[in-house]
């Protein structure tokens, strides 16, 4: 009897020990778990982003490289670019402040995904609102668009062509060619304009922004001491700086819908801009 | 009696403390004072009359234990300690299961994340799950092992047989309970495996109304969700060890009242004495069984515990969704026979004929009377036994996805490697050795064991599914040759262990770099129709892929016993 006393008691020691390690090496273990439970909930995100997001925001969350889910196609993106350094880079990142939006950027893109926004073709998406996403997979696809925004990515606010003040002194600039309005439907295409703006050629196709088949004349009324080119230059580098009147909806709102980043996504190709004027103003 | 100030100035105030103390622990343990307990501990004979039988009429606790056992049955053989270790087990289950209780609300929103927060969130959370899982999975191997010792030992004749009959019930409640637990976390594991059981009860051979009203019982909607997960639940934590409990009391109460029974060999044929016990071969309760379990108590403790902090780890999948089937769906392993059954009969029978099986079990000590418990005597029943467990085996083998290949080849071959759901050898190669490239099945990777590793594997699944017309041209395997047949849908391509084999594939495995701390994992598997050159039976281009994350964690998984990759 003795014996066994002994070996409960020592049992019961060893058992004190194991979990005394146990408690000890608790914290780094907790991390771990916590570090194992996002980037897995950001890889299931990835695979609900192929099959569901990328025909309209881009195999790369950048509104470039879209195939249509059916024939796999390459076809003209519809969605704004989501890998963005102005949509995932700091907190609150720049689209929020741009939209006055209360809460954080995590929050932003849950709430935008799960609702979707009514006029536009980003659909509702949350099963709740009759889209085929659960909670949690939300919540996986907004970790995943928000992974884009690395340390490397986000060092830096990504350079932008030093625009001219004036649209007269872009288009003097020794590499802007007289613009192409075939061009600038591709652009106005590419660039997702149509989203809001619906198309030029046919009134009321417009969902979100101002109709803008007719800017040619309207644009000449809105700033004194701008033309219709000239205002319609700046509303596409800085949409904020005035706010059209008249939305599909009722009123614009302040802050404007429009995103703030054209004049970054043109800054490659900036030729871009003048082929979407003359496409505009209808030449 | 006299108050506790009388006795101070009586005594002194040391004397009556001591005195007070005395009088306390004699009450709590119902009889026995502290110069017994010290005299039991010592191993000195008791005095008289003895202190340690008054427990066992006064305590409630000690009254459900006998004051004595038949020395013959306090060895480790004939109980093996079984039936002590199933209530241990029971004991366990409960308070461990209690814990997570706090931590678990039942509902397909929350219970999933709930489940990592367990492990994430709740410091030693993952210690607590593990040691409930793995105390589960113990629970039904040992109630099971001591099933069997029961009735190698005979113990199940007369009177014993209603002690058996409880039994029987307490193993089903037990698979039930083990099962009802799996569905709680809400992963594709525990959702699948419920809807496939489900299935089941929806087939069983009665009129449609009948079946139909089970399933709405058992899921509380058409269709498992919500109301599903909650009645699991309940079942879980509340009915299931409710009845539990109540049988354990019958079964042991039938236990106590009969006699633990001696070892075959030591009583006439025909005879039962276990309750009549000679005064020279008592074993009394206090102190030896009572040391003895406590030993055991402490024992099992530890190794519970350090096979759940290093040799095994819970299972969690990814979210249950309704809407994406894993392409193995795994009963756990004590259930793996049924799933063996379902893949060779037709479901209503398999469905039938469980609960015929558990009623033959039930009534078997009612129709097998022979009187002798001696092992010499019950050859028959020795074999008829170990053919059971022979051919039970052998269902669980058949459960498992190794046998009868129901998919595509390709799909088969990416499901060895790198399937959805589950351990693989993918996810044993660490993040930093997933160098994105073009890797061939079989290839070797310099400096780089596990992937290598993984692309051997990747090799074997290939040869498994894949034949040669013309030597192999695609790849640098040696294949065996195709046996071909011509069916109306076009050829067939056999080797010897499939007959939907690839003729020549080509594949690979790309690792491309998705965000800068993801990578993705794509099979891909291009195989061109030998009889139409230039068509494709298989391209699986884009389609079969995962992505790896660096902070996934899986490869520290992987050190676990029960996760090999
Ligand atoms: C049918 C095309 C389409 C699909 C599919 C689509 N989107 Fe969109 N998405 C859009 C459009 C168009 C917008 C711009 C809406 C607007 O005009 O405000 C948008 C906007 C967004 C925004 C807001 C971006 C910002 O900067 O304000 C987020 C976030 C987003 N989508 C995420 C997703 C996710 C995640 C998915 C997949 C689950 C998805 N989208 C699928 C078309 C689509
Ligand atoms: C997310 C929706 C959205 C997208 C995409 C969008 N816009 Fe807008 N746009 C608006 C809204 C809302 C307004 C009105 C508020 C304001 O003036 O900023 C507007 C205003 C304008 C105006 C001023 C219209 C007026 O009547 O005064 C012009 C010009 C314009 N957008 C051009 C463009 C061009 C060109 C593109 C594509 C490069 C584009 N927009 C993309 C939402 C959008
Ligand atoms: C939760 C499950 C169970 C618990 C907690 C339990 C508990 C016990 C205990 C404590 C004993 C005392 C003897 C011993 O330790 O072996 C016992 C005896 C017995 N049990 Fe169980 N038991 C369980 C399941 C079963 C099952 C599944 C069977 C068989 C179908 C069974 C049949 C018997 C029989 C016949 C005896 C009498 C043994 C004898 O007298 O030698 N029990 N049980």
């Amino acid at each position: 009897m003795q014996v066994k006393v002994a070996i409960g008691t020592i049992a019961f020691m060893l058992t004190m020990i194991v979990l005394g390690y146990a408690a000890l090496r608790e914290p780094a273990r907790l991390d771990e778990s916590t570090g194992a439970f996002v980037g897995r909930s950001i890889e299931t995100g990835g695979q609900i982003f192929d099959a569901n997001c990328a025909t309209c925001h881009g195999v790369n969350g950048q509104a470039e490289e879209c195939y249509d889910a059916g024939s796999g196609e390459a076809i003209p993106c519809k969605g704004l670019p989501l890998n963005s350094y102005f949509l995932v880079c700091g907190e609150p990142s720049q689209r929020i402040v741009d939209l006055g939006w209360e809460g954080t950027k995590f929050q932003y893109i849950e709430r935008t995904v799960s609702s979707g926004r009514s006029g536009t073709l980003m659909p509702a998406w949350l099963d709740q609102f009759g889209g085929p996403l659960r909670p949690d997979q939300i919540k996986n696809v907004t970790l995943f668009i928000l992974n884009w925004g690395d340390e490397e990515f986000c060092a830096q606010e990504p350079s932008s062509f030093a625009w001219p003040d004036t649209v007269d002194e872009f288009m003097a600039m020794d590499d802007v060619q007289a613009g192409d309005p075939e061009a600038g439907a591709d652009v106005y295409l590419n660039l997702g304009c149509n989203a809001c703006h619906g198309m030029p050629d046919q009134e009321g196709s417009n969902a979100v922004g101002p109709w803008l088949g007719d800017i040619a004349e309207t644009g000449a009324t809105r700033v004194e001491g701008q033309s219709a080119m000239e205002y319609v230059y700046h509303s596409i580098l800085d949409p904020n700086a005035f706010i059209a009147p008249d939305c599909p909806t009722g009123p614009c709102t302040d802050p404007s819908l429009m995103p703030g980043d054209f004049a970054f996504r043109m800054s490659t190709n900036p030729q871009d801009m003048a082929d979407i004027l003359s496409y505009l103003m209808g030449e | 009696m006299a108050t506790f100030f009388e006795q101070v100035s009586e005594m002194g105030i040391k004397q009556a403390t001591i005195a007070k103390a005395d009088e306390a622990v004699e009450r709590l343990t119902a009889g026995m004072n502290i110069s017994d307990i010290r005299a039991a501990l010592r191993g000195d004979a008791p005095r008289r009359p003895n202190p340690r039988l008054r427990p066992h009429a006064d305590s409630f606790w000690f009254h459900i234990r006998p004051s004595f056992y038949h020395t013959e049955v306090t060895h480790i053989y004939p109980t093996f300690r079984l039936g002590w270790l199933s209530t241990f087990m029971f004991v366990w289950e409960t308070i461990t299961g209690i814990l997570l209780m706090v931590f678990y609300t039942p509902s397909p929103l929350l219970a999933y994340g709930n489940m990592w927060n367990i492990l994430s969130n709740v410091p030693l959370g993952q210690l607590m799950r593990n040691m409930h899982r793995l105390g589960a999975e113990v629970m039904v191997l040992v109630v099971a092992l001591h099933m069997l010792r029961t009735f190698l030992t005979g113990s199940y004749k007369k009177p014993r047989q209603f002690t058996w009959v409880t039994g029987m019930l307490l193993i089903t409640l037990t698979a039930l309970l083990s099962f009802s637990g799996y569905l709680l976390p809400w992963d594709q594991l525990a959702y699948w495996a419920l809807t496939v059981f489900l299935s089941g009860a929806e087939a069983a051979p009665a009129p449609p109304v009948v079946n139909e009203t089970i399933l709405l019982i058992l899921q509380g909607a058409p269709a498992l969700g919500a109301a599903g997960l909650l009645r699991w639940y309940l079942f879980h934590v509340l009915l299931l060890p409710l009845i539990l409990g109540i049988f354990f009391f019958v079964h042991y109460y039938k236990v106590v009242l009969y006699g633990i029974s001696l070892p075959p060999s030591r009583e006439q044929i025909g005879d039962d004495t276990a309750k009549r016990v000679p005064k020279a071969e008592r074993t009394y309760f206090t102190p030896d069984i009572l040391t003895n379990e406590l030993m055991w108590t402490a024992l099992i403790i530890l190794l519970l515990t350090v096979g759940s902090l290093w040799f095994w780890d819970a299972p969690l999948e990814h979210h249950a969704d309704p809407v994406v089937t894993p392409l193995h769906v795994v009963a756990p392993w004590y259930l793996a026979w049924s799933q063996g059954w379902l893949k060779l009969a037709d479901k209503t029978l398999v469905v039938g004929f469980i609960p015929l099986l558990l009623v033959s079990f039930i009534v078997m000590p009612y129709v097998e009377v022979g009187k002798s418990r001696r092992y010499a005597d019950r050859r028959v029943g020795f074999t008829v036994a170990f053919l059971f467990i022979a051919f039970m085996l052998v269902s669980n083998w058949m459960g498992t996805p190794e046998f009868r290949v129901q998919s595509s080849p390709e799909l088969q071959v990416s499901q060895e490697v790198m399937p959805q759901e589950g351990n693989n050898i993918m996810k044993g190669v660490p993040y930093e050795y997933l160098t994105p490239g073009v890797y061939l099945p079989g290839q070797e990777i310099e400096g780089n064991p596990w992937l290598t590793n993984a692309l051997a594997a990747f090799e074997e699944g290939m040869s498994r599914y894949s034949c040669t017309l013309n030597g192999n041209p695609n790849l640098p395997i040696e294949w065996e040759p195709c046996e071909v047949t011509q069916t109306g849908a076009g050829a067939k391509y056999a080797n010897h262990f499939t007959n939907d084999a690839m003729p020549d594939p080509y594949a690979e495995l790309r690792i491309t770099q998705r965000q800068s701390d993801m990578v993705k994992l794509t099979l891909f598997y291009l195989v061109e129709d030998p009889e139409n050159p230039g068509e494709f039976l298989i391209d699986s281009g884009d389609s079969i892929y995962s992505y790896r994350n660096e902070t996934s964690g899986y490869t520290e998984e992987c050190r676990f016993l029960n996760k090999d990759c």
